[in-house]
């Protein structure tokens, strides 16, 4: 049954200012006696297989690109088992195995976004009740896209949240048992159930975003949330100061609170790396961000840091190790990432504190975010003065000195996952020249892995070397970020919309992830402003919206100040940590229903078509490294979002690849004439890694093309791409034919050229679709 | 084991199937014995004095050539032809026994790498390793590729470029 259209146009700020309520169309109860509309779609709370039709159209026109990282599978006794030709002793081949990790990574990353958003549910939900309220306040109205998509509900409290988070971990464990040694055979099966947990993933974090958003008092998608200080330079490392380190905001919260309770916000530093700096930073305003995860052990290495608070997610795990060899303290905050150390929850703060302090023990497990918080402070506090040697550079004498015993026996170069010039950073600096150690560590080239160091038969610390050089050098960096906003205002959507799905904007990009970058975080910044040059909506979160604020354009602003922070062309959207993810595929959801009223309850794979067909977004995690980036794109990919990765993402060893020269694949189903028509590769990949920063660049742009592109939309669009082909490759595209339906879809600029080339091809024109998708006819427009 | 056929990242060995160790002599007997050969050069030569060389090599037996990522710029504004496609789409082609080669005349037999950055690299010879028994790669990077059938060893500049000059002969 095609549901009916849910009515919107009531749906703005004067109905809701004036607290009207308005009722149109039939309300049904549902079992638990709550009403639910009557336009629920055919999936609420989907099950595995539930979606496993809609996967199977993805799949089948972008096939799974398998790239083997191991050959071998090692899970279980029956193996090790070289699977290079062969079968494992359980039957597995290789595409399977390969689909297998990629949906283990997925869950796994899945898990850790569950996980993250289960703690922060029951915790605020401890501290604020079951029954505080999800308000976005005056702007927003489709609070939770996702959750009203996949569940089929509008979440009205933090209890609502838990039961979302209740059916993700109850899907997840379904899908983790797929990967137990014979259980899923099928690379295609094991392809949907990733998919699967990519959506368990998003919605996951729309959870987990919400939570803080409402009961923490962050951003409820402000485009003028305010700037943040960031950066090396920000900080006073005169001041005791408190690194906070993961992507749970509860125990920086915990500090920031103690902090303002006690008065001391002006006598101790909060600063924070990875998507913790993110969303203490929403919280409050005080808190600085030092940077990426690529800051990490640089920092830690600096010595700035009296005490380390770790939560969860993308910490190193050496950081204890490493914490010791500066005297700093370490406090553990979750059970995820115990550490070995005491758990000392239960015990008073003022025992604690004095165990740190009399370095009786190195850390401490503490479960509870407010004494976290008061721990954190006291300590930093009492310890900074003794400290304070630590945080002193020692000359480049030294440093000289040290590059001097380098036997350039090279293999700190092969090991490095870049490949970047560390041998020879060390012989120049061995000879008093630090420039190519300073390049190392500009804009994080070195993202500081620390794997030259383990390498060194010199046992050469390599990591304080780039870092005290760099610190020497570049020791005043000091920048602004927007603080994360959250989501897109329904009022936003309403505005960009039609120009979204028309084509008259030429696209949204999201940057987002981790900062494994082939060439370091500039390379981000410089897609950012190509792009927002261009037109295009920006959106960032994550690691990415750090490397977009450290670079500062010629005029010396960062694009933050550059660039309003409004989901408009030209706009630079930050929209928070990692779990703000979520709202990236919430605003084309978003699209669908406001702007074409698309019903959205228990209705995915409508929502998703639509998408597809008609949202040209196009995803970029340029330095992904994680499993939660892993299950991020994987997501959004399910909803029809291609991604572009770097290629380090190649790892993750699976791409979804569309074939151009298999014309067939590109068919469209036109649901209002009723008739198959010849469609375009748009988008070409939903999941594709580029070698380098030019070929990502143009394939963005390319990604960004739908079906549905009105002939305006479609110049506009085929404008970009060309110029940036022509840019990057010297040329005007040879597949530009490809989406050149009629003439009118010729770009004026590139007229005659690509007429000329039109001839060449014998290219002739088709049909635009009306109604572009990828699901099945509906019976009505069968004429049945 | 010799230095020469550890990977030049060594954390890239993936099974126990490793790659050929070739010489310039071995490369040229499986070009001769190649009838339908592929050039994939990614952007790592753009400023390499391997570069020359490398286009020699394909001209001087008419092999077709694939440049990857920005590479295809590089080459244009030099007379050279080539066809540009992302590493990862031109290994999918490639893994296709049915794909119709890059000039329509069926899917080559013998795939050349050179200059493609080091790990996308190792990942593509791996699907190609595992997906396209109907074909053979040989790398003729600086590098040892141990995920190709065939590759040059680690060399520092002087010697690679001697080991290029040679197949180029």
């Amino acid at each position: 049954m095609t549901p009916k259209n849910k009515p919107k146009e009531f749906k703005n700020d004067f109905w809701k200012s004036k607290n009207f309520k308005v009722s149109i169309g039939e309300i049904v109860e549902n079992k638990e006696g709550e009403t639910a509309p009557e336009s629920m779609g055919p999936t609420p709370k989907p099950n595995i297989t539930d979606l496993r039709s809609w996967d199977m159209k993805l799949l089948e026109r972008y096939e799974p690109f398998y790239a083997p990282f191991c050959d071998m599978c090692c899970l279980c006794t029956f193996g090790k088992c070289d699977l290079t030709g062969k079968k494992g002793a359980c039957g597995i081949d290789i595409q399977a195995q390969q689909a297998r990790i990629v949906l283990l990574a997925c869950c796994i990353g899945t898990a850790a976004h569950a996980g993250h958003g289960r703690h922060m549910v029951d915790h605020l939900i401890g501290k604020y009740g079951a029954d505080f309220p999800i308000d976005l306040g005056m702007n927003i109205d489709i609070e939770a896209p996702l959750t009203r998509t996949i569940i089929g509900k509008k979440p009205k409290t933090l209890s609502d949240l838990e039961e979302v988070l209740s059916y993700t971990e109850e899907q997840l464990s379904h899908l983790l048992s797929a990967c137990h040694t014979g259980q899923e055979g099928s690379s295609l099966d094991f392809e949907s159930k990733a998919l699967h947990a990519g959506l368990m993933d998003d919605l996951a974090r729309e959870a987990g975003d919400l939570a803080q958003i409402v009961a923490l008092g962050m951003p409820k998608g402000d485009e003028n949330a305010p700037l943040i200080e960031m950066g090396l330079g920000t900080i006073d490392s005169k001041k005791p100061v408190v690194l906070c380190i993961g992507h749970n905001v509860v125990p920086g919260a915990g500090i920031m609170d103690y902090m303002e309770d006690h008065g001391l916000e002006e006598d101790v530093e909060v600063c924070g790396i990875c998507c913790a700096a993110i969303d203490i930073s929403r919280y409050n305003k005080a808190a600085k961000v030092v940077g990426p995860l690529s800051k990490q052990l640089k920092f830690i290495r600096s010595g700035v840091a009296d005490v380390i608070v770790v939560d969860e997610q993308c910490i190193r795990t050496d950081v204890l190790e490493e914490a010791v060899k500066n005297k700093a303290a370490v406090i553990a905050t979750t059970d995820k990432m115990c550490l070995g150390l005491p758990d000392l929850t239960d015990q008073d703060a003022d025992e604690i504190v004095s165990k740190l302090v009399c370095r009786e023990i190195d850390g401490a497990l503490i479960l509870d975010p407010e004494k976290v918080g008061e721990v954190a402070t006291r300590v930093a506090m009492k310890i900074a003065d003794e400290r304070e040697n630590l945080k002193i550079l020692p000359d480049l004498d030294e440093i000289q000195e040290m590059a001097k015993e380098c036997t350039e026996c090279g293999w700190c170069v092969r090991v490095c996952p870049n490949g970047k010039p560390m041998m020879d950073a060390v012989v120049a600096a061995g000879k008093g020249d630090f420039s190519t150690f300073v390049e190392l560590y500009e804009y994080d080239t070195c993202y500081s892995c620390g794997r030259c160091e383990q390498e060194c038969e010199r046992e050469l610390p390599l990591m304080s070397m780039i870092t005290k050089v760099g610190e020497h050098y570049i020791k005043d960096q000091k920048y602004n970020m927007r603080a994360g906003r959250g989501p897109v205002q329904d009022i936003e959507i309403r505005k960009v919309g039609a120009p979204i799905v028309l084509g008259d904007i030429p696209g949204v990009i999201a940057f987002v992830g981790c900062s494994n970058y082939p060439e370091g975080g500039l390379e981000v910044a410089k897609m950012a402003e190509e792009f927002l040059e261009r037109n295009y909506i920006v959106v960032t979160t994550g690691c990415g919206a750090m490397s977009i604020g450290e670079y500062r354009d010629e005029e010396g602003k960062t694009l933050y100040e550059k660039y309003g922070g409004e989901f408009d062309a030209k706009g630079l959207v930050n929209m928070g940590s990692c779990v703000s993810n979520a709202h990236v595929s919430g605003a084309c959801i978003k699209i669908a229903n406001i702007f074409a009223q698309k019903p959205l309850e228990g209705n995915f794979e409508e929502i998703a078509d639509y998408i597809l067909n008609r949202v040209g977004a196009c995803g970029v995690a340029w330095g992904a490294y994680s499993q939660k980036a892993a299950a991020i794109a994987t997501g959004v990919n399910r909803w029809g979002i291609p991604a572009v990765i770097g290629p380090h993402g190649s790892k993750y060893r699976r791409l979804y690849l569309g074939r151009t020269d298999k014309k067939e694949k590109w068919n469209l189903n036109d649901l209002r004439s009723g008739e198959v028509v010849e469609g375009e590769p748009a988008p070409e990949h939903l999941l594709y890694a580029a070698e380098n920063r030019g070929e990502a660049t143009v394939m963005i742009a390319k990604l960004c093309i739908r079906p549905n592109d009105t002939s305006k939309g479609r110049q506009i669009k085929l404008n970009q791409y060309i110029d940036l082909h022509r840019k990057y490759f010297g040329t005007i595209p040879d597949d530009i034919s490809k989406f050149i339906r009629n003439e009118k879809d010729i770009p004026i600029t590139y007229k005659k050229d690509v007429m000329n080339m039109l001839e060449e091809t014998g290219w002739e024109p088709r049909a635009l679709p009306q109604e572009p998708s990828t699901m099945a006819f509906r019976e009505k427009a069968k004429g049945k | 084991m010799n230095e020469r056929v550890i990977p030049w990242q060594p954390t890239v060995i993936a099974g126990p199937k490793q790659a050929l160790l070739v010489t310039p002599e071995t490369a040229e007997m499986m070009l001769k014995k190649a009838k339908r050969p592929l050039m994939i050069m990614g952007p790592l030569i753009k400023e390499s004095s391997a570069l020359p060389f490398a286009v020699l090599i394909a001209e001087k037996r008419n092999i077709p050539i694939v440049s990857t990522g920005d590479m295809f710029k590089t080459l244009n504004e030099s007379d050279i032809k080539s066809k540009p496609y992302g590493v990862v789409e031109i290994v999918n082609l490639l893994k296709d026994p049915d794909w119709g080669g890059i000039n329509g005349e069926g899917q080559h037999d013998l795939v050349l790498f050179i200059g493609v950055i080091y790990y996308i690299g190792s990942q593509g010879l791996s699907t190609l390793k595992h997906f396209a028994p109907h074909l053979k790669t040989l790398t003729l990077c600086k590098f040892f590729h141990s995920n190709a059938d065939a590759s040059f060893p680690n060399m520092k500049d002087e010697e690679w470029i001697k080991y290029l000059e040679k197949l180029a002969e």
